[in-house]
């Protein structure tokens, strides 16, 4: 058991490490980045992969290695924020529901229930296309359905614990309700719900890269990996580095943080 | 103990209905208890008695649907816990789950008090723990030792009534006797009354002064506890006491 634990950890510590260097990755694109990413030149459009430039050239003769390193940025900080403010949003909810009861957790839930019943894209498609595109609206589009999971999971364990006889003993101790759910319920609650918002990294990040895709995410020029692909496309036959390389950047990525959420998950379920 | 003092704590007329599974459920009907100032009270019943019940709705976790409860005199019907922990507090049957997994004893300890560490460390000492215990979390703590730091809780804030659920159940034989005697010298040092809830009925005739036997939400007898033991008036309570002796023969 200890051995099957301690091979868990590990596995957790090396996909932690690979996420850690793709975040590092991301923060120092501007200093790494070998070439202005935003630079065009006519000369240089659609070179094949070589020393000055590894990842070749794009239409515009921009560099694709550099365009991918800022790319990083774009969509892992696009993502992690929108999954913070979903973790944040949805915790809140799921906590006040789970505690309180009654007509508003009713209420909530429903309006949860029907949000999963759509699915996520096709809502996110639909509302982004309502707002007219940009990185704020594709974020938006995603978030109105990304909170119910985490408010569906904070309630269950809001649930599971609220008649714990330390939360009546914090009552009996004079502590009000508000205090019971930031000082007692959310530390306790806190961890399943976080390893919930790993595994969601990957979803969310195929998410904006998707709708950046379908043009109503990121717009051009700013580089991120989906409208890299969704630009290059047009030309995949004769440059198709152009594309190969952000989308190897996507899979990567998404791999990463799936994969630590995984090993998160099943490190924490072999207590 | 003499009754010739007010009760401290007492209630008149508790009545409670649930539902469930559609079913109506009356795990309190008509029920009057009191409880006088330094006085063990012992409520004992099989499962689904109403002991439980009674506990919630006397530290204002339910309300009654009728009924009324005093301290001191004063109403306190349908006042919260955050209001009947002042003067009450409940030892909890899982001493372990009765404190936060993720606090340290100290912090728990802290929690409804404004007592200095000085002070935690004295009340520490009076329950028979070590100071160096504070600074652990209750899953590296003993069944024993935990149950003595809720006793500590309640005695930091200043509670005079100590309802306690169950609360050597989980405790091996050892621990049990230490406990019990551990209460039985704080309700001297600390004048604190107690409602005492157990299955173990030597248990009860070892600490309570007076025994209420509750069957079905009814108070079926209730009185000092050697009369309750020894020359029972109802048919309940005598059953309740020969099973003790049929599982004691075994």
């Amino acid at each position: 058991m200890k051995k099957r634990k301690k091979q868990l950890r590990n596995r957790m510590i090396i996909a932690a490490a690979f996420a850690l260097l793709l975040v590092l990755i991301a923060i120092l694109a501007p200093v790494i980045a070998p070439n202005d990413p935003y630079k065009t030149s006519a000369a240089l459009i659609r070179k094949a992969p070589s020393a000055a430039y590894l990842f070749g050239t794009d239409n515009l003769g921009r560099c694709v290695l550099s365009r991918v390193l800022i790319g990083a940025r774009t969509t892992i900080a696009s993502t992690f924020f929108l999954v913070a403010i979903s973790f944040a949003v949805g915790i809140l909810i799921g906590m006040m529901c789970g505690y309180f009861g009654g007509i508003i957790d009713g209420l909530l839930m429903r309006l949860a229930d029907l949000m999963l019943a759509f699915p996520q894209m096709v809502v996110a498609i639909a509302v982004a296309g309502i707002l007219g595109g940009g990185l704020g609206g594709a974020m938006l589009a995603l978030g109105i359905t990304m909170w119910t999971s985490f408010a569906r999971l904070a309630r269950s364990h809001t649930l599971a614990i609220k008649n714990e006889p330390y939360i009546m003993a914090a009552k009996l101790q004079g502590k009000n309700s508000f205090q019971i759910l930031f000082t007692h319920i959310f530390p306790n609650i806190l961890e399943p719900v976080l390893v919930n918002a790993l595994t969601q990294i990957g979803t969310t990040m195929i998410g904006i890269s998707g709708l950046s895709f379908l043009g109503l995410g990121v717009v051009a020029p700013q580089a991120e990996w989906g409208s890299m692909i969704s630009e290059a496309r047009a030309y995949i036959q004769i440059a198709p580095w152009a594309v190969l390389f952000p989308a190897a950047a996507t899979v990567l990525t998404i791999t990463v943080f799936n994969y630590l959420g995984d090993a998160v998950m099943e490190y924490r379920d072999a207590d | 103990m003499e009754q010739t003092a007010a009760p401290l704590l007492c209630g008149k007329g508790l009545n409670k209905t649930y539902k469930s599974n559609g079913r109506v459920v009356r795990p309190l009907q008509d029920v009057d208890f009191a409880l006088y100032p330094g006085e063990v009270l012992g409520i004992v019943g099989e499962s689904g008695s109403g002991k439980s019940t009674l506990f919630k709705v006397v530290c204002g976790m339910e309300k009654p649907d009728s009924g009324h409860l005093y301290y001191q005199g004063k109403e306190y019907t349908g006042d919260g816990p955050e209001k009947t922990g002042r003067f009450l507090q409940m030892i909890f049957q899982d001493a372990y789950g009765s404190f936060d997994p993720r606090m340290t004893m100290e912090r728990s300890l802290r929690e409804g008090s404004d007592a200095n560490r000085d002070e935690i460390v004295r009340i520490i000492g009076e329950v028979g723990l070590d100071s160096e215990l504070l600074g652990r979390r209750p899953r590296n703590l003993s069944g024993g030792q935990c149950q003595r730091m809720s006793i500590a809780r309640a005695l930091l804030s200043h509670a005079t009534v100590l309802l306690c659920d169950e609360i050597t159940s989980a405790l091996d034989v050892t621990t049990q006797a230490q406990v019990v005697r551990l209460l039985n010298g704080l309700r001297e040092i600390e004048n604190v009354s107690i409602l005492f809830v157990s299955h173990d009925l030597a248990l009860v005739s070892m600490i309570c002064d007076r025994v209420m036997v509750l069957k079905g939400g009814v108070v079926m007898e209730s009185g000092p506890t050697d009369e309750v033991i020894h020359n029972p008036q109802n048919d309940y309570t005598r059953k309740l006491l020969n099973s003790v002796i049929a599982v004691e023969k075994m």
